[in-house]
């Protein structure tokens, strides 16, 4: 990195407001040097997403035990069809015993192309039920532990900080606030939309009402406000490059409509953008399915419709960026094995998470089945865990994002993360 | 020697000297200023131009017990201005009714585009267009069929009145603290209106749950919520059961009323059996009384679930209904209390008398109080104390705010300006330091039903497509808050500085521009113009909005912003950088 770069980029250097007005409106100089220096090392251009279905996502519907029969004797009412020629409302055949729930179809050539991975029986040690606490110990990786305050990402980050990346767009979540997960010390950022992602004031005064406010936010040093108002600043500054209001996906790549297609979309935007992404979160919710779950159709069934169709289009609208970047999708807890009185499915313990990326060795679902029968099931109710996430998550950190097992230690309190536990999810 | 006395007479001088300043020097306390501004940023929305001078005239004292006795004062422009807001005293019989005519509309729409698989595939709907009945559409005759129409049904409507009528209250009312309460017990028994028909059901429950109650004994705020149609569909107590095959008449005459009311071919969305549904139980454990540490089990919460089993509403008026023949009658034990068999409503009753008295109980709620009046993280000491109070006055709400804001660490430095405001704070300060005015005739219009997946109703709210010129209601959703539409039953958090992110940073500056420009959607306010020169203006005006001086750095900054080269200043930038401050963004 040479002088210029540093000069403009280290924290408590010169405002932006002492250049000129122009360069927070347009491409200018300012904008021009943040752009030269956002270049992370050369060959480094590693994104994760962290999609979170928020609600506790039913894993047995997701990725069907076909297999297993007592899948079908705990849930005669809602159970998703054995994979059929004929029968139509039947999983989607993936290796024999576990089937893909036919909503998800948009998914099969994915996994068919080895890009799709899932892990399944993955879950917390925790046996809490409380969406508000097993979110939090999965947020913060760590379990029972109220303790521990930031977020596992944000740590993950911290541990990547060597790479000389100091772009305000390292983590970003397209969320109004920023998540659990990346909650921390290093910054991160929460954008709801990223075409109104500005200060807009009226009578073309926009650039000096952001160069006043600024100034305030500078100057009010020690208070909490200072950091985040530096942040927004120089993120506002760096979009501009991305130029978010004329992006178009891919050619014939369609999102699906709403609050969850467009997150994708805007993710994938500040990849091609290449302001210096790492980690994007994105989050969709809904899955808390105790009423009229519904098998083939039903409510799941539409979640998992709109969830497979944006995974999808989000690939191909990346097409080679793909190879640097994955997506895993991760939920608080599953749902319990038997269907309750109302065609659905109280709380339970583990799930299904999916891995999308080019790098991860897909077509296969990895895990240890421990199987539903009554005796087997976790507190003889739920679909027991056999993969604790954090393996899911040590393995994302180390073989996709680079960190050496001894880092493993910051992120993961209290807990002895071991290459020997891990599923093989990414490939070496 | 003399020189030497001397010296020891002058140092023991100067040490007295010294000790007595120091004591005159250190701020022990807040000032009065101090304490009338600090009164009115915890117990009410911010001050109002003379507010603050008010406060400090009739002490702080008087204006806290008078706020403690909201029926004392008069609210006459409040009630006269929310007089338009007819749905607002709408039943739920009626509204449920509009609801379904909103489905049955959407359905219809769906059908008509094209959408049938996908009707097919998120409802389980088999009907095709064909057999659909068609919706009467009746030609709108006077302007307000016309406002109607365009809105959608009643239902919507009133939802729209509900955030609008908070916004009304929050900004004008003189019972400030009534309306900070009322706040603070909406989030604490969270429901969230975009799982339809909760917006049809919250406005009773508003009405008759939330309002009557928040000065009152906890006990009864407790059992009007566990009786509210809204919470028991919100957290999905309407299928709460014991475990029983519904009978062919229950799901005949049930599916018929489906196809009657939605105009399709019955989907057999009935199903056979049914049983328990602990989301109700355990909310009200985890989230209501005893606090996710409170000390219960998950047995604990299967045993209460089994306790509500018929606690119900009626589809067919929406009022609350005890359904026995769905009631588990045998015996349960909750926390470690036997409840007989054969108790029927009463067990549900039992149960909030023990959850309302336990110990945890009064712990959690006043850890909760004290968070939104003290500080994000209160002291142990502080919370203990309240806790007492609850527990000795039987829940005496009135008693337990009392007991706080008489507390030392209320009237405190380090509570001074200790939190950040919500979005709801914040909008609703600017207004009330601008002297902000809603524009008549208040649109009651807020939203419209944009979509329903799975059950749940997308408002959107006056032009979401303008992404520039907003309402204060669709302003304070963009910052983080979207009034009465919380997802998750917890509510929204009270430790406040989790509402600070960038994102929602630059929301709050762009809200603090376009008030002072006259561009939020229905409400102007007033930029006094003071005279004098730069530094006297700027001074004004921070001391008319934030009540303190500010600093030479921020004085520099506003005034590099917003005074011309011929000196003259932009009252209305300088307004704007003050609300926009990290000084304002504190209460």
């Amino acid at each position: 990195m040479n002088i210029s770069r540093r000069f403009f980029l280290t924290r408590g250097g010169v405002s932006l407001a002492t250049i000129g007005a122009g360069a927070l409106v347009g491409p200018g100089f300012l904008a021009r040097a943040a752009l030269a220096a956002v270049d992370r090392p050369a060959g480094d251009k590693r994104v994760f997403v962290c999609l979170f279905q928020r609600g506790a996502a039913d894993g047995l519907s997701m990725v069907v035990p076909h297999g297993d029969p007592f899948y079908y004797q705990h849930r005669n009412e809602i159970a998703i069809g054995r994979p059929s020629k004929t029968a139509s409302g039947g999983a989607i055949d993936l290796d024999g015993f576990f089937g893909l729930h036919p909503a998800m179809k948009a998914l099969t050539p994915l996994y068919k192309s080895g890009e799709l991975a899932m892990i399944h029986a993955c879950g917390s040690p925790s046996s809490s039920r409380s969406h508000f606490d097993m979110q939090d110990f999965m947020e913060a990786a760590a379990p029972d532990n109220k303790s521990v305050q930031d977020g596992w990402l944000n740590r993950t980050l911290r541990q990547r900080r060597g790479d000389g990346n100091t772009s305000p767009f390292r983590a970003v979540s397209m969320t109004s606030t920023v998540p659990r997960s990346l909650q921390g010390d290093e910054p991160a950022i929460a954008i709801r939309d990223l075409s109104t992602f500005g200060i807009q004031s009226a009578g073309g005064s926009s650039s000096a009402m952001a160069s006043g406010f600024e100034g305030l936010y500078a100057n009010a040093a020690g208070d909490v406000l200072h950091g985040t108002g530096k942040e927004s600043f120089d993120a506002i500054a760096l979009l501009k490059k991305a130029d978010p209001t004329k992006y178009v996906p891919a050619k014939s790549v369609k999102y699906p409509d709403g609050a969850f297609g467009r997150s994708l979309m805007q993710v994938a935007q500040l990849i091609k953008a290449d302001v210096g992404l790492e980690i994007a979160c994105v989050e969709v919710d809904g899955w808390d399915t105790h009423v009229n779950q519904g098998g083939a159709n039903g409510t799941l069934a539409g979640r998992l419709f709109d969830l497979s169709r944006g995974l999808a289009a989000f690939r191909q609208d990346l097409g080679d960026h793909m190879d640097e970047v994955m997506v895993l999708t991760m939920t608080e807890f599953g749902r319990a094995a038997r269907q309750n009185g109302d065609r659905g499915t109280d709380h339970g313990h583990a799930s299904c998470f999916f891995a999308l990326g080019g790098r991860v060795n897909g077509g296969k679902v990895h895990g240890s089945w421990p199987g539903l029968a009554p005796h087997k099931l976790f507190e003889e109710r739920d679909l027991a865990v056999t993969t604790d996430f954090r393996d899911v998550f040590a393995e994302v950190c180390t073989l996709h994002m680079g960190l050496q097992t001894n880092q493993l230690a910051s992120v993961f309190p209290r807990f002895d993360a071991s290459v020997e536990r891990f599923r093989g999810i990414v490939r070496v | 020697m003399r020189v030497i006395k001397a010296c020891g007479l002058m140092a023991l001088g100067l040490l007295l000297a010294s000790r007595s300043s120091r004591a005159d020097d250190a701020p022990a306390s807040l000032t009065e200023h101090q304490k009338a501004v600090h009164v009115l940023n915890r117990l009410a929305f911010g001050p109002k131009p003379g507010d603050v001078e008010r406060v400090e005239k009739m002490g702080v004292d008087a204006y806290i017990r008078q706020q403690l006795h909201p029926e004392t004062i008069d609210d006459s422009a409040t009630t006269e201005a929310l007089s338009q807001f007819d749905a607002l005293s709408m039943s739920s019989s009626h509204l449920l009714d509009s609801f379904f005519a909103d489905v049955k509309s959407y359905l219809h729409a769906q059908m008509m585009a094209g959408n049938a698989d996908e009707m097919k595939l998120r409802y389980g709907i088999n009907a095709d267009k064909d057999s659909m009945s068609v919706p009467k559409v009746e030609k709108p005759k006077t302007t307000r069929d016309k406002l109607i129409e365009a809105t959608g049904h009643d239902a919507i409507r009133a939802i729209g009145e509900l955030q609008q009528a908070k916004l009304i209250r929050a900004t004008m009312s003189e019972r400030q603290l009534n309306e900070v309460l009322v706040d603070f017990w909406s989030n604490h028994f969270n429901i969230d209106v975009k799982k339809a028909p909760a917006h049809a059901l919250k406005i009773a429950d508003d009405r008759d749950v939330i309002r009557p109650h928040v000065l009152g004994k906890f006990r009864d705020l407790l059992g009007a919520s566990a009786h509210s149609p809204a919470m028991l569909f919100y957290l999905d107590n309407n299928e709460n059961s014991v475990a029983r095959d519904r009978s062919r008449i229950e799901k005949t005459l049930a599916n018929l009323y489906v196809s009657y009311k939605l105009g399709m071919k019955s989907a057999g969305l009935i199903s056979e059996r049914e049983g328990p549904n602990e989301n109700y139980g355990r909310e009200l454990l985890e989230l209501h009384t005893l606090g996710v540490d409170g000390g219960y089990t998950q047995k604990d919460v299967q045993e209460v679930a089994r306790c509500f089993t018929g606690w119900n509403y009626s589809p067919f008026n929406g009022n609350f209904h005890f359904e026995a023949n769905r009631h588990d009658e045998g015996v349960k034990v909750v926390l470690g209390h036997t409840i007989a068999a054969g108790g029927g409503e009463k067990d549900g009753e039992q149960v909030l008398d023990i959850l309302a008295s336990h110990p945890a109980t009064a712990h959690h709620i006043s850890y909760e109080l004290c968070q939104r009046f003290v500080a994000d993280d209160p002291p142990a000491e502080l919370v203990d104390h309240v806790a007492h109070v609850f527990t000795e006055t039987d829940g005496d709400l009135r008693k337990v705010v009392e007991a706080i804001v008489a507390s030392p660490e209320f009237f405190s430095l380090a509570s001074y300006r200790s939190k950040i405001k919500s979005p709801l704070e914040f909008a609703v300060s600017s207004l009330r330091a601008t002297d902000g005015q809603f524009i008549q005739p208040i649109s009651p219009v807020f939203g419209k039903l944009a979509s329903m997946k799975e059950g749940s109703v997308a408002l959107s709210y006056d032009d979401d497509a303008n992404a520039t010129r907003k309402s204060v209601n669709r302003s304070i959703r963009d910052m983080g808050e979207p009034l009465f539409g919380c997802s998750p039953p917890s509510g929204y958090s009270e430790v406040s500085k989790k509402w600070v992110s960038p994102a929602a940073l630059i929301d709050r500056l762009n809200f603090a521009l376009a008030l002072t420009q006259q561009n939020v959607i229905g409400v102007k306010t007033q930029t006094p113009k003071p005279a004098g020169d730069a530094d006297a203006v700027v001074n004004q005006l921070a001391d008319a909005i934030l009540h303190e001086p500010v600093s030479p750095a921020t004085m520099n900054v506003i005034e590099q912003n917003a005074v011309g080269s011929d000196k003259t200043v932009d009252a209305a930038k300088v307004t704007a950088m003050i609300l926009g401050s990290p000084e304002f963004q504190r209460r």
